[in-house]
């Protein structure tokens, strides 16, 4: 599967609350991403991230022009709407409460885009599949009120990853959760990760969750955002806990926790979990 | 004295039991307080008729062996026949316009000043209008109480859809839903249980307004029976169908809040 994504001179740029000048969140921001893989976005919370994310998902809610500048481009095309090559999973996951597990993962081939792209019994057959992969085949007729917390995120990432998105974009998806429920599923996106991959982009600021699943780890400084830095581990996934005991593992850690402290002093939060 | 205890904290869980004991005990309060006004008089009788004199009314209202019918059960029927043809126009029409316009913010700023003022208007000052261009006939009195209902419904229908966070547009326009797309299939489904309190509110509504929808030229219905023993001063027969239409009114909202558990089971939940 081939697939790039670029994002050029990103600005953007906010109206402040009292109407004189403006709010700068990210500043000329260029990233590439040309091959499927996990790349971490790992920042201070409100650095920005999840306004990259959005515009690389091309969906722009928000009442102001995005970006103020620059360019996002998939496949070398420009992207200034939404598309169908994005999918996301979000920190508040949004199943519908009235529908069944199995439901709210079929809740996209409801649309006319999906079911015009993907036959019935092609689409039948992803969803049981995908049901299976996270291990809610059995739950399959519960509705979400009945699910944990992290049921009802693997519900959401199932209705993702049901479409076969080429990016797959995740806005700190298992930040609300347990310590131990997040392993859980840390694990469990590394192993759909291998069953399907794709160009997954995850923003967190949680600097052990970048470390566990990141192929690259990008660290944005805070407003406004600026890519600090940027770099590759190729310690192949499962990583076990000895691994992120090990002196690479540990000086990464140091690293990212030295630029941001020096980009930033005394400002933002950042985590780490053990 | 304990926190739970005190009577003023509002989040003092009560048993059924007690909430039930003391919402009878202050029925049956004002009962007493009325029997005696009665029996001692206090009131003319031809202003406050005894309780056991509206039960007496009511009894005959129910059956009137004499002539062999129940008036009661006839003029109900009228009622609930009228309430229940502009039930479903309300339905048919308020929903369909408080959805695109919780929708749509540009629709929304075109039909809501045709549609706000009119719920703090009094509705029955349209009545002569209603009379002039619907005549006297059954199809004013379903007009009066439609027009009456929906000004209700769809401001609240509309409100149902604008509370529904954000977010939920967002996920579905994400996984490839058009912007009506997106309304109709994450949106909707998350107002629903709001707007069925809107349905159920305008369906109190045209309870209130039924007996004035009855007041001109009506042959039949409870707000007609009223009138009817008004004008032969039967306080006794005002006072039972007044308590029948409050009495009916209670029993539709209940079965409709039963209904509306029963659909929505997730509302609570969220």
């Amino acid at each position: 599967m081939s697939i790039s994504v670029e994002i050029k001179d990103i600005v953007q740029e906010y109206p402040k609350p009292d109407g004189k000048g403006v709010t700068r969140v990210c500043d000329k921001i260029s990233l590439a991403f040309d091959e499927p893989g996990i790349n971490m976005l790992l920042g201070p919370s409100g650095c920005g991230k999840s306004t990259i994310l959005r515009m690389m998902g091309g969906v722009r809610p928000i009442g102001v022009p995005t970006p103020t500048s620059g360019t996002v481009l998939i496949d070398g095309k420009p992207c200034d709407g939404a598309h169908d090559d994005a999918a996301m999973v979000f920190q508040r996951y949004s199943n519908r409460p009235d529908l069944t597990v199995r439901e709210n993962v079929a809740f996209p081939f409801r649309m006319k885009l999906w079911k015009k792209k993907v036959p019935k019994a092609e689409s039948e057959k992803r969803i049981t599949d995908i049901l299976a992969a996270v291990g809610l085949a059995d739950k399959h007729d519960l509705l979400p009120a009945q699910l944990s917390g992290g049921q009802n995120q693997r519900v959401a990432l199932a209705r993702a990853l049901v479409l076969r998105p080429r990016i797959l974009l995740m806005d700190e998806p298992f930040s609300a959760l347990d310590a131990q429920i997040r392993q859980e599923m840390q694990a469990l996106l590394v192993k759909l990760y291998e069953m399907q991959p794709c160009l997954i982009v995850f923003v967190t600021h949680d600097v052990t969750e970048a470390l566990t699943l990141g192929d690259r780890v990008i660290t944005l400084s805070t407003q406004p955002a600026r890519v600090a830095d940027d770099f590759r581990i190729t310690e192949p996934r499962p990583r076990s806990a000895i691994w992120a005991r090990s002196t690479e593992a540990v000086k990464m850690e140091e690293r990212i926790l030295n630029i941001l402290h020096a980009a930033n002093p005394g400002r933002g939060e950042l985590t780490v979990t053990v | 004295m304990s926190d739970d205890r005190s009577l003023w904290n509002p989040y003092t869980p009560l048993s059924p039991g007690l909430r039930r004991g003391l919402g009878i005990g202050s029925v049956l309060l004002v009962l007493g307080i009325w029997a005696v006004a009665a029996a001692l008089a206090l009131v003319g009788p031809n202003k406050l008729p005894a309780p056991w004199k509206v039960a007496e009314a009511f009894v005959y209202l129910a059956w009137d062996a004499e002539n062999q019918r129940s008036l009661l059960l006839t003029a109900t029927m009228w009622s609930v026949g009228r309430i229940l043809s502009a039930f479903v126009l309300t339905l048919l029409i308020g929903i369909p316009i408080g959805v695109i316009m919780g929708a749509s913010p540009r629709i929304n700023a075109v039909l809501s000043p045709l549609i706000d003022p009119f719920r703090s208007a009094p509705v029955v000052a349209l009545l002569p209008i209603m009379v002039m261009w619907f005549g006297i006939g059954e199809s004013m009195k379903v007009v009066f109480l439609f027009i009456g209902a929906v000004v209700y419904l769809i401001p609240m229908v509309r409100d149902a859809m604008q509370a529904v966070p954000q977010s939920h547009w967002i996920a579905a326009r994400d996984l490839g839903a058009t912007p009506w797309e997106s309304v109709r299939l994450a949106v909707l489904p998350m107002a629903m249980p709001r707007i069925a309190d809107g349905v159920i509110v305008a369906t109190s509504v045209m309870w209130t307004y039924i007996t004035v929808a009855e007041y001109v030229n009506a042959r039949e219905g409870l707000g007609q029976l009223i009138q009817n023993a008004r004008r032969f001063s039967a306080m006794d027969q005002v006072f039972a169908g007044i308590i029948v239409i409050i009495a009916l009114a209670l029993i539709t909202y209940q079965l409709m809040q039963m209904i509306k558990r029963k659909l929505f089971p997730w509302e609570t939940q969220q």
